[in-house]
């Protein structure tokens, strides 16, 4: 086995080949070692008890101001100096039609190591052990109600450690530590058909199964079930809503969150004229945040070995910041934010988000219902979607109609959509809770993150109803 | 790096088979697969970055006690690296929970031949080549209008070859490419930007057309610029392989995988015979179908890919099977086990989903409509509800028709409803087919869908 120094001597190597035989103005290596343990269970059936093991280096150069990458399964250094040398030789050649080379911010040079302290290792934790666990929920959410017609349960976590060298000096290694499993229970009755999931992930450790049991989490998914069988479609149109912090969460990330993204808004996204300008109310102040101990989309250095910060993207209801990695960030003059993420190994950073969120205020639950007229409560979502031109959609999947300021009767399959720079100046109430979720965003990539935030009222928005 | 030969694909995955058996394993079944991929991408208008992915591993499936235990590594060269993911796999076997239902690994049987799969001139692309089409693709998307802003995309070359073996006797090599480009577009003028805009081409032999998938996504975007809004109400709409292949993936495509019939998830248990859907309305499920972007020799458990009936004319015919549901049943396997690369075990799903083409051109269709919209790209299919098949979705954008003529596109615009009763609303079939991911599909016109407008 390569013990670290070694490693490090390696991908020093590697970066050294790339900027003194191939002549990259930049290099950088990751290697990753890493040890994943899955889990499906059906109908307190284990499909499959799994593990594996991902090791390898990916690539990336600079080279006349174009990028080249390349990535391997391998940690040997022959196959490695070809994986450099092609690496260059593609960049160079894309270089050719470069308009605008790229150039990175600067950042300063980092050598660390980070020890990730679960109070439970889920690698010292037995199969046995996470299967117990898992049929705990299953069992819950089946003995639930004899409507319950099935439960899948997928666990998974991922321990291990990744390596950044780069040829400007910095040399991180980091732990990796992630425990996430995802319940999704189904029920029936008299030809009607509802389903119902929910996600739990942490950075901590396995304690997370103490902070929530088996059997609560089980009966959670499986209520939501159950009552959807007795709720009706709403009716399409423009509505005022209440939206829970899961799906606050959910609009953060897809209303404002990808839009805020530096790419995206190079790209031609609605934000990129609107940096300073107010395009919310007053009530609106959204966060991304890295730095939340324990949360999913939490972590120490980026994949380009910049430390990951608390990053103001609105204020007030006033653009006030974008989620970058160095070579946006050179381009809008400002300071990276710790943004850039590769998902593993075969794949380049890219800007993702990591904990997505939208500041409390001072509202109960009740002040923002009670002048609620006829409405509805979204508490609960089954996904959202955004696009650059401000268009968002959050699909829910536990909704109630508001009448006269009261929750009523339930309502299924419900999503509300706009536009983001219309949408943010109707939100008129924000609450004092606040709740953080688990989630994944992908992006051509996945991506481990967290979103949420208070319930809130938004005033108008068009909901999508079959009824 | 050179590719690993069949050979050597072969005897990874006997060999792996063999340890297990060795270590006191029931079954075993183990999976290699390499994929190289060469990309040329684009960002913000130019080429500015290029990738070369090399990723080869091997899983493998053991029994023990009715128990099933799955290892994966991605270190495969040397052979003693095979034993520690079999005995992994053994020792998650022997803590699991057996499964009285098991039946057994799939057993041998005769492979069809396959065609236009793999071609060389593939193979042999350079970088060079790869940078030449991006350039094409670009300039042909600039030259449409000065508003139009391609935003991303790229040209990618792949190999993947696959082996697989089984204690039933089971041995399988197949290998194949694919090549594809791609363009993502907006359009700006003065404060308006329209919705991303996307076309593409991707073919398993060297079939590309760069310029017009440039040409084709500014287009769009261009239509997309001037929007009015629509009123709210239930009529026509044409949706095109964009709309169906997102729309269907989370919807109807659930409802014919057996184990969602199994697992009482699917609308469609106990109707197999019955008429479920519009008359117009065939569909296959064709692993075998000529340069299908999913088509090859066999499933993940190297069970031969054939050419299911899901749907004929109306009457649902078949659900689909892997090994494990199929066994449940009493049937055989469809050949429908998928899996991703290495790192999964195998599980239900559509191999070339082949919706089958009428005869009504896409001229024909538009101008055959009074009233309605034409739908190309949606938002928020994925939060659709997997088993009641409920939607509620945003068309990113539509465009209206009005007394058979496109007249304008229109923001921000919801499709609510249910794809059970969608399906069974299916007036018009387009004769214009195109390959989508899984999907096979031409236009199909819809008849009373649910529209919120603005």
């Amino acid at each position: 086995l390569k013990g670290q120094i070694t490693l490090k001597d390696l991908l020093t190597k590697i970066n050294n080949t790339a900027t003194q035989k191939f002549g990259a103005q930049y290099a950088e290596a990751r290697a990753q070692k890493l040890y994943k343990t899955a889990l499906t269970l059906k109908e307190e059936r284990v499909e499959a008890a799994k593990q594996g093991i991902e090791n390898g280096v990916a690539i990336r150069v600079l080279v006349n101001g174009a990028w080249g990458f390349a990535s391997v399964g391998s940690l040997d250094s022959v196959i490695l100096e070809g994986a450099v040398s092609d690496a260059c030789r593609m960049a160079k050649l894309a270089s050719a039609r470069l308009k605008t080379p790229i150039k990175l911010a600067a950042v300063k040079v980092v050598e660390d190591r980070v020890l990730s302290k679960p109070k439970k290792n889920p690698a010292d934790i037995q199969m046995e052990e996470k299967i117990k666990t898992a049929l705990g929920v299953n069992k819950a959410s089946l003995g639930f109600d004899k409507r319950i017609k099935s439960c899948s349960v997928d666990y998974f976590d991922l321990t291990g450690s990744s390596f950044f060298v780069s040829s400007e000096g910095s040399s991180i290694e980091q732990d990796k530590l992630y425990v996430w499993a995802r319940i999704t229970a189904s029920a029936q009755n008299e030809g009607i058909f509802t389903f119902s999931k929910e996600e739990i992930g942490s950075t901590k450790g396995y304690e997370l199964f103490d902070e929530q049991t088996s059997e609560a989490l089980g009966e959670k998914v499986a209520k939501r079930a159950i009552e959807q069988l007795n709720a009706k479609s709403p009716r399409g149109g423009k509505f005022p809503v209440v939206l829970g912090p899961s799906v606050v969460g959910v609009f953060v990330h897809e209303a404002f969150g990808h839009l805020a993204e530096a790419d995206l808004a190079l790209s031609g996204g609605v934000l990129a004229n609107n940096f300073g300008k107010k395009i919310g109310s007053n009530l609106v102040t959204f966060y991304d945040d890295g730095t939340i101990e324990g949360a999913f989309g939490t972590f120490k250095y980026d994949d380009e070995g910049v430390p990951s910060h608390k990053t103001l993207l609105i204020k007030d209801g006033v653009v006030s910041g974008l989620m970058h990695n160095r070579e946006t960030a050179q381009k809008f003059n400002a300071e990276p934010t710790g943004n850039a993420r590769a998902e593993d190994f075969r794949v380049e950073p890219i800007i993702r988000m990591r904990c997505t969120y939208m500041a409390p205020r001072d509202q109960t639950f009740e002040e923002l219902i009670e002048d609620v007229k006829s409405g509805y409560y979204f508490k609960s979502f089954r996904g959202g979607q955004a696009n650059l031109d401000g268009t968002f959609q959050v699909g829910i999947q536990e909704g109630y109609e508001i009448e006269n300021g009261e929750i009523g009767a339930p309502v299924r399959n419900a999503s509300i959509s706009g536009n983001t720079l219309e949408t943010l100046h109707q939100v008129s109430g924000v609450g004092k809770d606040f709740l953080l979720d688990p989630g994944r965003c992908g992006k051509g990539q996945t991506a481990f993150i967290s979103d949420g935030g208070p319930h809130i009222r938004i005033s108008k928005v068009v909901v999508g109803g079959s009824a | 790096v050179a590719v690993l030969e069949k050979n050597t694909m072969i005897s990874l995955a006997e060999n792996a088979v063999k340890a297990a058996l060795n270590m006191g394993a029931v079954e075993a079944e183990a999976y290699v697969y390499e994929g190289q991929a060469s990309n040329i991408g684009i960002e913000l208008g130019q080429i500015s970055k290029t990738n070369r992915i090399i990723d080869r591993g091997l899983g493998i499936r053991v029994v023990a006690n009715k128990a099933i235990g799955f290892a994966y590594t991605n270190i495969v060269e040397a052979a003693e690296a095979v034993e520690k993911p079999v005995a992994s796999a053994l020792s998650a076997a022997r803590v699991s929970k057996p499964d009285p239902d098991w039946n057994g690994l799939p057993q041998k049987k005769p492979y069809a031949n396959t065609a236009k799969t793999f071609d060389k001139k593939i193979v042999a692309l350079s970088s060079e080549d790869l940078v030449q089409i991006a350039a094409t693709m670009l300039d042909a998307a600039g030259q449409v209008d000065k508003r139009v802003f391609p935003i991303e995309g790229g040209v990618g070359s792949g190999y993947i070859s696959t082996a697989i073996a089984n204690s039933n006797g089971i041995t399988g090599f197949d290998k194949g490419t694919v090549i594809e480009c791609s363009v993502a577009t907006l359009a700006k003028e003065n404060n308006t930007v329209t919705p991303v805009c996307f076309e593409f081409n991707a073919a398993r032999n060297y079939d590309l057309d760069p310029a017009w998938v440039g040409k084709q996504a500014a287009k769009m975007a261009v239509s997309a610029l001037k929007t009015k809004p629509v009123e709210t109400k239930s009529g026509k709409v044409i949706l095109t392989q964009f709309a169906l292949q997102e729309l269907l993936a989370y919807t109807l495509i659930n409802a014919i995988r057996a184990d969602s019939v199994q697992r009482d998830q699917s609308p469609f248990k106990g109707k197999l015979g019955e008429k479920v859907a519009s008359e117009n309305l065939t569909i296959y499920d064709d692993g075998l179908f000529v340069g299908g972007l999913r088509t090859g020799a066999f499933d993940g458990e190297g069970v031969p890919h054939q050419k299911t009936a899901v749907i004929e004319k109306g009457v649902l015919r078949n659900f689909l099977y892997d090994n494990y549901s199929a066994k449940k049943d009493g049937k055989e396997s469809t050949g429908n086990a998928s899996r991703a690369g290495y790192l999964s075990t195998p599980g239900i799903d559509t191999t070339n989903f082949h919706i089958m083409p009428g005869n009504k051109s896409s001229g024909e269709m538009l101008s055959e409509v009074d009233d309605g919209l034409i739908v190309y790209y949606l938002q928020g299919a994925h939060s659709s509800n997997p088993v009641s098949g409920e939607f509620s979705v945003v068309a990113t954008p539509a465009w209206k028709i009005k007394n058979g003529e496109i007249t304008h596109c229109s923001r921000g615009v919801m499709l609510a409803g249910n794809i059970f009763e969608l399906v069974k609303n299916i007036s018009v079939v387009g004769d214009n087919e195109r390959q989508m991911g899984q999907l096979i599909s031409p236009w199909l016109q819809v008849e009373n869908v649910r529209v919120i407008g603005q």
